[in-house]
């Protein structure tokens, strides 16, 4: 019934180039988005986008409404889930200034006594406190530097190869990292780096570097190297992806003009290809900026420091995501781990209108 | 192209050499644990295995795949990694599908409510308390029903369904078809390559998630074999995840005569989770590249 329609319209002929034509292109800004904005952060661009569409509301809106009833239905049902599943957490966030008992039920958001910033304070004189924010920030800040220039560089590196088939399969494998879960990529690095038998101390053993096998996992000095590495080989390709979508779309003419004036391969890199990703990598940045404490590009502090953390290194892998957990939620003190939260939200959130700000003064190219 | 160069030499040396450091990187591991996978135990923690087991056997996988709490886990994770992508699918891509309308009413309070959603979020303990009293904790839906809605992949999707001519939906609904209809008859069918990206990513996802298991479940029965794998990974002795028998054999030593241990189990277990991503991973990997290949052109 359907088909005959479209023949009926003349569009039977039309639909298969054109749905071609348009799955190719929005394919790419599918993943071209997911690439950039893999996190509540897309609000911002997608904001841009989604407003194009605006439409003015006018006159007979029952009769409108009913002719879209559909629709709206679909709609309005996943503002409900948005409702119940983003909303009511929101409100929750009240609980930090609150005394909450689990057994108050959803209601007790309101009717639990307000105690002001009593588990603020607690939390600011704890014990732990410096060492949380210190392991924090040292780890996000780590990633930042050495992560960070990674993908880049791998990006140019990669767009230099002449042969294609190398060139693919590497680019393949080199993403393949990013699909598998950190959980295993703990099991490969405590079979890796474990100190009996581990590969690395075998090698290191075998080729002499060391004479005694190092224990990498119990010495807590090896702990933020170890989260910057395995983050860098578990990343590095995927977020190479979207550098190299922007280099290969740099005007090829651009290069050609160069060859003749007699540019090297070096100073065809240095001036032409860097200059032409700047804004991707001011957008990228800024981006990982605003999650820094979240772990940068791939937001992965919270899983590499509670999956590797251990009793022996907990002084530099305690952050504030697990000390929510391990603190908090783990022994139902919900008030004090909604607080510690609520901080770490609001310092993103400076984070990255700080760093969008600064980014739009120093070269134009912002988010918002 | 112009003759090589003293330059292009040395660029062309650096380039083939890092291509084959991340080539051997980033395959390598994988590599290494299969390997150690199908050694028999005892032999592979004298170490010196880098290429080839040198005691080839099976029991390894024998015991993970005869495992009483690895097979549950296995189906729990497969369950909900089947059910929670298709009805995010079907509920994110309506949702989308029903925002694309240039002319629906209200477009703009619900884009706001839906972006508003995505800069701020209450945190995992309200949500934890929501989970709670809704119900939802200790259920198989814990899993399925948070992750109903994306409000990332429902823009993603709006952007592609935007691109449809409203023709075709048009000549459609003079003929009588309903919304719903053309949703499935007409939108699913054009927007395939989009709805098997963000299935790809929504199904690894899920595949891959063990902290819901481990924060909002208590039930053994709902496990997960990502999950498992953690605890398994984790803890040294493997006592509450292995059968009774084995356990004992694990931690009196008589798994000598058994030929497995702690670590080669391990290393069977965690090729069984990567497996089923790597054998997707084709199909998702011609994505990316036919997305790369179409940067290319326009530029």
């Amino acid at each position: 019934m359907v088909g005959k329609a479209v023949e009926k319209a003349g569009l039977g002929r039309q639909l298969n180039p054109g749905a071609d034509a348009i799955s190719n292109t929005t394919c790419f800004d599918a993943i071209h988005l997911y690439l950039c904005y893999g996190d509540w952060r897309g609000g911002i661009v997608a904001n841009i986008i989604v407003n194009k569409g605006r439409h003015k509301i006018n006159g007979k809106m029952l009769v409108r409404f009913r002719l879209q009833l559909y629709r709206q239905v679909f709609v309005l049902m996943g503002i409900l889930f948005l409702f119940i599943f983003s909303y009511i957490p929101m409100v929750g966030i009240i609980i930090a200034f609150k005394n909450y008992k689990l057994a108050s039920g959803l209601l007790g958001f309101f009717t639990s006594e307000w105690v002001g910033f009593r588990y603020f304070t607690e939390f600011f004189t704890d014990l732990n406190f410096t060492t949380i924010v210190r392991n924090t920030f040292m780890i996000s800040i780590l990633k930042l530097i050495f992560t960070f220039p990674m993908p880049i560089i791998f990006a140019i590196t990669i767009n230099e190869v002449r042969n294609q088939k190398a060139k693919r399969i590497v680019q393949t494998v080199s993403y393949l990292p990013h699909f598998i879960s950190w959980v295993v990529v703990s099991g490969i690095l405590f079979s890796f780096l474990n100190q009996q038998n581990g590969l690395v101390n075998q090698i290191l053993v075998l080729t002499g570097v060391v004479d005694a096998p190092v224990s990498f996992l119990a010495d807590p000095k090896y702990f933020w190297p170890m989260v910057v590495i395995s983050d860098i080989w578990k990343e590095m390709g995927w977020w190479a992806i979207i550098f190299l979508a922007a280099i290969t779309s740099i005007d090829l003419q651009m290069y050609e003009a160069a060859v003749v004036d007699g540019a090297s391969r070096t100073q065809r890199i240095w001036y032409i290809t860097l200059p032409s990703i700047k804004s991707t990598i001011m957008i990228v940045m800024i981006l990982s900026l605003g999650n820094l404490l979240g772990g940068g590009l791939g937001g992965s502090n919270f899983d590499q420091c509670y999956l590797l953390g251990n009793p022996v290194n907990n002084d530099v892998s305690e952050i504030l995501q697990t000390y929510v957990l391990t603190n908090g939620l783990a022994q139902g003190r919900y008030s004090f781990a909604t607080a510690i939260g609520l901080l770490q939200s609001v310092m993103s959130l400076i984070l990255i209108y700080t760093s969008n700000y600064v980014a739009n003064k120093l070269s134009g190219v912002g988010l918002f | 192209m112009a003759k090589l160069t003293k330059e292009d030499a040395v660029i062309n040396t650096i380039v083939y050499i890092v291509l084959f450091i991340v080539f051997v990187a980033m395959v390598y591991p994988f590599y290494y644990c299969l390997v150690i996978s199908f050694n028999e135990g005892i032999d592979a923690s004298t170490g010196g295995i880098f290429l080839w087991p040198r005691k080839f056997t099976f029991v390894n996988y024998k015991m993970v795949l005869s495992n009483e709490q690895l097979i549950p886990a296995f189906f729990v994770s497969v369950a909900r990694t089947i059910a929670g992508t298709i009805l995010s699918l079907l509920f994110t891509g309506l949702f989308a599908y029903g925002l694309s309308y240039k002319k629906l009413m209200f477009k703009k309070t619900y884009i706001g409510i839906m972006i508003f959603s995505m800069y701020f979020s209450g945190g995992l303990v309200p949500f934890f308390i929501l989970l709670k009293h809704i119900k939802l904790l200790n259920t198989f839906w814990v899993y399925i029903i948070p992750g109903l809605l994306s409000p990332f992949n429902a823009i993603i999707m709006m952007n592609f369904f935007r691109e449809i001519p409203d023709s075709i939906e048009e000549s459609v609904k003079i003929d009588g078809a309903n919304d719903l209809v053309i949703f499935f008859k007409i939108i699913f069918p054009i927007s395939a390559p989009v709805f098997a990206t963000i299935a790809l990513f929504v199904g690894v996802g899920h595949w891959n998630n063990w902290f819901d298991t481990a924060f909002f479940t208590t039930n053994r029965r709902l496990r997960t074999l990502s999950f498992l794998l953690k605890e398994i990974i984790n803890r040294a002795d493997l006592t509450s995840i292995m059968a009774p028998g084995m356990s004992d054999a694990l931690r009196t030593g008589t798994y000598a005569t058994q030929g497995y241990t702690a670590e080669t189990i391990r290393m069977a277990t965690m090729i069984m989770v990567v497996l089923p991503i790597v054998g997707i991973y084709p199909f998702l990997q011609r994505y990316f590249i036919k997305g790369i290949m179409i940067g290319s052109l326009k530029g």
